[in-house]
């Protein structure tokens, strides 16, 4: 009944329908599921982590645990799983299958091995079999293998830049993205050395290595796995902010595509993240969460972003936000203060009291309502106040040009 | 029809959740509305954080009847009123949070009082005003002397329907109380005051009001009239009740009318109850809660109905009414009801049951009383230096925590006025 907007792309010469696929993780390490996630819309997947025949994966059970508020059970995901059960000889066929089925969506793989011999024979029996795309794990918190077990590949940029290259030299036209880690001291370092080593983007990033909690009368960590645990990959909401600082980082000082993933959980979250310069955005988490079919809304929400702000491509927005972020020390020195919208208060005074004891003792409290009274001479304009309300009723004035901006929390 | 006349009971989770739904204003507003202090912010906050221990011992503390007042307190028009979430969506479920702790968690071992060095004080009346109030004389080291000729717990053990709050919750709270606040119990009827402070320094009067008001009009001598305490109290007692027939009217809109409503209504599901009162639905005194749990499980109402006599031979057959019409507001903000000529009808029923008011027994002549009530000043003090009043008795028939929180203020002003007479 309503006309629907053409999210296509173009990436690494790979035509997309939309710009969001699913990431090599649970969802896509079953036929079946891979299957019932393309026919419920997504554009494409990257089938997890595949290795050589007669490489041990030892999965542990219980591997997911999360952390959140009672009401949001899920702000953040971990795991301890470890990559596919299933080696080449049974992924090779699934891609071929995929491909034949959905020949307009993207079939991608990812990889890891031990030595070059490996990753050379993964990449040339995935091509063989037809794949669109690599996608090599440097990355996985529980390490990778080879060299140095239990430290991931992309935490050495020497090794990140070698393995690349070999991968790239067997993979040929086929176009090789290296998933890389945020856990680095210098992550455009190594964005350098993937770019050296020959592959055409970057998969920004992975999971992040953590402890989800510890049941305090046990002592256990979590994921308790009789008593005892190990580190877990988060995801989830909780690390978008982390990662678009690394997509940022990325993109502002190193030419090359990135794949965006980590911590979307809404079109807004995707947007955000093509908004520092991803060129499409994977899912993991969420579909984890929710089922396969979020993808509507996420299509429908990218669909009336793109027409609201008079765009004709989700292309147009990748990397529209780079020019805005600089070194703190070239952020100019304005005048700000807050506001409240009296006619939005509820009057919880959390703001005052958030004020007083963790700003800059600027909000007064009134006799004759509860809504209170912004102290202009006090405020500083640090906009702690604007966190806390519940409601929105706040919002900061800047005072520059002689006009007023208004910084409003969306 | 509902099963139970307890609302929702919540698990852990739940009341976690509910707990998070507080905005955790500051100086909140729902403490100020209730009538015992409840700090409400602060326990919801530690029971987000699953410190339900920490969250039962801030409850405990505030309200002498704090188990009770889980079931039965009505949220609805006290703290839920100011809650500022109601803003952004509805009211936090308060007392379901609260009865979910003093449910499952005792802290009676947390217990450390001080020495019981101060005075004895005079407490007429174990109920809930008068038991608040020797609770928060003995934290302050007073020795609390309670005068009941009867079980202790007041309306709540002798008369709220076991169904809607179950007589072991009851029991829990005076139990409690009287294990480690009370210094002694006299087991005697209090005629009058003046010897008293002969012994105790203070006296406080919590008798509530134990009489009923008549009803005026032609009939009342029928076979098949009751008053409401009267029966609430048998049902509560596990008495044999009159037969009441199929058609049962209930004249009142006041909270005991809503009781014995509900009561014979859950007793009996199958018979008529009918509830006849003067003035429209939005006049009612009785609990929102209460009202709408009447409509819910079929009790019928007849509004706008002024009884005129009670007609039927040697016993009830049923009641003859004006419809009346609502005119200005008196005092109270409620429309008046005034009589339409000509409008009689006759409601048939089987028995009729009164429900208008209560009033104080006529005791303590040297005490001064106003409009049927015992008359005290801001401090909750009698026209006799050293006597206190509160709960029903001060304010004509209110809810439990309105008399746990006189009690609460009586003790804190008994406090004062000792204070004050040993500085002088």
């Amino acid at each position: 009944m309503f006309k629907r907007k053409d999210l296509s792309i173009d990436f690494l010469g790979i035509h997309l329908e939309h710009p969001f696929i699913l990431s090599a993780s649970p969802p896509t390490d079953e036929l079946e599921m891979a299957i019932n996630g393309l026919e419920a819309g997504w554009a494409g997947v990257i089938l997890k982590t595949t290795s050589v025949e007669g490489t041990e994966v030892d999965l542990k059970y219980p591997m997911m645990s999360s952390f959140g508020t009672t009401s949001k059970r899920i702000v953040g995901l971990g795991n301890i799983d470890l990559i596919s059960k299933y080696h080449i000889d049974e992924v090779e066929k699934r891609v071929k299958i995929l491909k034949e089925r959905f020949p307009e969506k993207l079939v991608g793989a990812s990889i890891m091995g031990a030595k070059k011999e490996d990753w050379q024979t993964l990449v040339y029996r995935l091509k063989k079999a037809g794949v669109d795309l690599i996608e090599c794990s440097f990355s996985c918190p529980q390490g990778s293998m080879g060299e140095s077990p239990g430290r991931m590949l992309a935490q050495s940029v020497s090794a990140t830049e070698k393995v690349t290259r070999w991968v790239k030299e067997a993979a040929g036209d086929t176009p090789v993205l290296i998933k890389i880690t945020p856990q680095v001291t210098d992550i455009v370092e190594v964005a350098e050395a993937v770019k050296r080593g020959g592959a055409d983007g970057i998969t920004a990033s992975n999971t992040i290595p953590s402890i989800l909690g510890i049941d305090i009368y046990s002592f256990e960590p979590y994921p308790t796995v009789f008593g005892k645990s190990s580190y877990s990959g988060l995801s989830g909401n909780a690390i978008k902010p982390i990662t678009l600082r690394t997509i940022a980082e990325i993109k502002k000082n190193v030419d090359i595509v990135v794949s965006g993933n980590g911590g979307a959980y809404s079109w807004r979250d995707a947007v955000e993240i093509m908004l520092v310069g991803a060129s499409n955005v994977q899912f993991c988490t969420l579909p984890m969460h929710y089922g396969f079919r979020v993808i509507e809304s996420l299509l429908s929400g990218l669909s009336h972003y793109l027409e609201e702000m008079n765009f004709s491509s989700p292309m147009d927005i990748v990397g529209k936000s780079l020019p805005r972020i600089i070194p703190n020390e070239e952020l100019p020195e304005i005048e700000v203060k807050a506001h409240i919208d009296e006619d939005k208060c509820v009057g919880c005074e959390l703001c005052y009291v958030s004020c007083r004891d963790g700003g800059h003792m600027a909000i007064e409290l009134r006799e004759d309502t509860r809504v209170p009274r912004i102290n202009e001479d006090k405020c500083v304009g640090c906009a702690m106040c604007m966190q806390v309300c519940p409601v929105n009723a706040i919002h900061m004035v800047e005072k520059m040009d002689s006009k007023e901006h208004r910084f409003v929390r969306k | 029809m509902e099963k139970s006349l307890i609302s929702h009971m919540m698990d852990e989770e739940r009341a976690v959740m509910e707990a998070e739904r507080c905005l955790f204003c500051y100086d909140a507003p729902c403490e100020k509305k209730c009538p015992a202090h409840l700090p409400i912010s602060r326990f919801l906050f530690m029971v987000r954080s699953k410190d339900f221990v920490g969250a039962t011992k801030l409850v405990r503390d505030a309200h002498a009847f704090i188990n009770t007042a889980g079931y039965v307190c009505p949220e609805e028009m006290l703290c839920q009123t100011a809650c500022t979430r109601s803003q952004i969506d509805s009211p936090v479920n308060i007392r379901e949070v609260h009865r979910f702790l003093t449910d499952n968690f005792d802290v009676e071992r947390y217990l450390s009082l001080p020495a019981m060095d101060k005075e004895e004080i005079a407490i007429i009346g174990g109920g809930p005003s008068g038991l608040s109030c020797a609770f928060e004389l003995r934290k302050m080291g007073y020795k609390p002397v309670v005068f009941e000729e009867s079980e202790l717990g007041g309306i709540p053990v002798q008369e709220i329907f076991e169904e809607r709050l179950p007589y072991g919750v009851i029991r829990k709270d005076t139990d409690f109380i009287v294990k480690n606040f009370v210094y002694e119990i006299k087991r005697e009827k209090t005629t009058e005051i003046k010897p008293l402070l002969n012994k105790y320094k203070a006296v406080f009067i919590a008798i509530g009001l134990t009489k009923e008001t008549e009803l005026k009009i032609k009939g009342m001598e029928l076979k098949g009239v009751y008053k409401a305490r009267d029966l609430l109290r048998k049902i509560k007692r596990k008495e044999n009740l009159p037969d009441l027939g199929e058609r049962i009217g209930i004249i009142g809109g006041g909270n005991v009318a809503l009781e014995i409503a509900n009561t014979l209504k859950t007793l009996f599901p199958d018979r008529e109850i009918l509830i006849i009162y003067r003035r429209g639905l939005s006049d009612m005194k009785a609990f929102p809660e209460e009202i709408e749990r009447a409509g819910r499980i079929g009790v019928n109402f007849y509004f706008q109905s002024i009884p005129e006599e009670i007609v039927g031979e040697g016993k009830v057959e049923g009641i003859k009414v004006s419809q009346t019409k609502l005119v200005k507001r008196d005092e109270s903000g409620r429309r008046k009801p005034e009589r339409i000529e000509r409008s009689e009808f006759v409601i048939p029923l089987t028995s009729l049951i009164t429900a208008i008011g209560q009033k104080i027994e006529e005791v303590f002549p040297e005490i001064e009383k106003e409009r049927g009530v015992i008359k005290v000043n801001e401090n909750l003090m009698t026209n006799i230096p050293g006597v206190f009043a509160g709960g029903d008795v001060i304010n004509g028939g209110d809810t439990i925590t309105r008399a746990v929180g006189d009690g609460k203020t009586a003790a804190k002003k008994i406090d004062e006025y000792l204070r004050r007479k040993k500085d002088v």
